[in-house]
């Protein structure tokens, strides 16, 4: 509050704003403990997993007991917030975000933040951002380097200009190259490090989502001239710092997303609903049911228990199945969403799923 | 004429280039560095190029901060202390 740029208007505005933190894991946790203290008014946290104790090392808001009560994240996120700054409010969506639920996650917010650790999801959080203005801070953190970029979309609304940059009442700078116009395509699987494959340092992390928070900060304070609008590219152990020019991105490039205004990934032409997931031996599985049937974890749980052991609570059902001599984790949740640990394979995962689920 | 030019590796293509950080190397313009790079490196080659001419698009490339998309492309000219930066999208969070 006393910050030079910030003063009690701008802690007024952090208290009426609202953002979506998408994903809560390692970068999610560190931006939701930032925007928490900060005062932000209201937080939306989505985040489709569980805890595990491997996350402790660098996902500041859970602790062991939440491991071993199997608390999905975005409660455990929710709950450790509550007793950090009860002055806010926090919904916690236990979801996968996907192309059919993320335009209703997004209404009335001022940011969103990246906290996810695929890039379908990210080029879905960045379709939805650019469709409806919302700017959208991009981060990723895996080894010892990490990205940050604040997406600034150009806007299409009756008030700004032909080439969608804010009309002259908009207090908001001229738009800059969405996330599609500097990686044209997502990495595909094994071409890319993955938490599995290199491991994450804690500390990159929280340097990475720290600058995601300030950036968001800045977003909802109006501070519009201090985004930063290069790319940054930390690397912590040849401790270097370099930063990016990408406005030509948006200027010479032809980006389908934000130039043409075709959003795949979010009328669900692109993006699958079997994702290998970072850092895991697991694959989600998602279930599109048009009809929002719940699944009856009794019933189930009846049915598993004879096959192997289960462990299942108002959230979950998990169930260590051993198949073909090989063993696998099925975390099912209420929706049908299913994340199968003990492959990359979505056809295995799939299989297991038919075999133990049904559906 | 032929300038020294510093490739940076990203840890994720390490493995290709035998560990190394970063690779001095000779050329007037990013195609020929390259060159040299994938000639002496050909699994690198491989992940960094789509085809003979085209870089795969979730690869990107900075001629010091610059992309080289938005200059000469591949046909950018460099001088001698130019860094060229090879920058993945980076996935995990």
């Amino acid at each position: 509050m006393l910050l030079s740029g910030f003063g009690e208007e701008g802690q007024r505005k952090l208290l009426k704003s609202k953002v979506l933190i998408a994903g809560c894991g390692a970068l999610g946790t560190v931006v939701a403990n930032t925007l928490a203290r900060a005062g932000v008014g209201h937080l939306v946290i989505v985040d489709r997993d569980y805890i595990e104790i491997t996350n402790l090392q660098r996902q500041i808001l859970f602790d062991e007991s939440d491991v071993e009560n199997a608390i999905p994240k975005a409660v455990a996120a929710k709950e450790k917030i509550g007793s950090i700054n009860s002055q806010i409010k926090v919904t916690a969506v236990v979801d996968d975000l996907n192309h059919t639920n993320i335009e209703s996650m997004i209404e009335g917010c001022d940011v969103i933040v990246d906290g996810v650790d695929n890039f379908e999801t990210r080029f879905l959080v960045n379709d939805v951002a650019v469709k409806h203005g919302v700017p959208y801070i991009y981060a990723g953190a895996v080894g010892v380097v990490g990205m940050c970029y604040t997406i600034l979309p150009h806007l299409a609304s009756p008030s700004v200009t032909s080439n969608g940059d804010p009309g002259p009442g908009d207090k908001r700078p001229a738009g800059g190259p969405c996330l599609r116009c500097i990686f044209e395509h997502a990495p595909p699987p094994g071409m890319n490090p993955t938490c599995d494959t290199v491991g994450v340092l804690g500390p990159v992390v929280s340097v990475i989502a720290n600058y995601e928070a300030v950036e968001a900060l800045k977003v909802i304070t109006e501070n519009w001239n201090a985004i930063n609008r290069m790319m940054l590219h930390v690397d912590l152990w040849q401790n270097t710092m370099r930063q990016f020019a990408v406005t030509k991105a948006y200027e010479i490039g032809d980006c389908r997303c934000c130039k043409h205004r075709v959003f795949e990934y979010l009328d669900g032409k692109l993006g699958s609903s079997a994702t290998t997931l970072c850092g895991r031996n697991a694959v989600q599985l998602t279930r599109n049911s048009a009809d929002g049937h719940k699944l009856d974890f009794k019933d189930l749980a009846s049915r598993l228990r004879s096959h192997c052991h289960i462990q299942v609570n108002k959230f979950m059902l998990r169930a260590a199945i051993i198949d073909g001599g090989h063993p696998y984790e099925l975390t099912l949740f209420t929706d049908g969403r299913a994340i199968v640990k003990g492959t990359k394979q979505p056809e295995i995962a799939k299989s297991i799923y038919s075999k133990y689920v049904g559906g | 004429m032929s300038s020294a030019v510093t490739v940076l590796i990203p840890t994720a293509l390490r493995p290709q280039v035998e560990g190394k950080e970063s690779i001095n190397l000779h050329g007037s313009s990013v195609k020929q560095i390259f060159a040299s790079l994938t000639g002496e490196y050909p699994e690198l080659g491989k992940r960094l190029f789509k085809s003979d001419s085209e870089l795969n698009r979730f690869i990107n490339v900075y001629l010091n901060d610059e992309d080289i998309r938005f200059l000469d492309n591949l046909d950018t000219a460099v001088s001698s202390g130019d860094e060229l930066s090879i920058v993945p999208a980076i996935a995990g969070g």
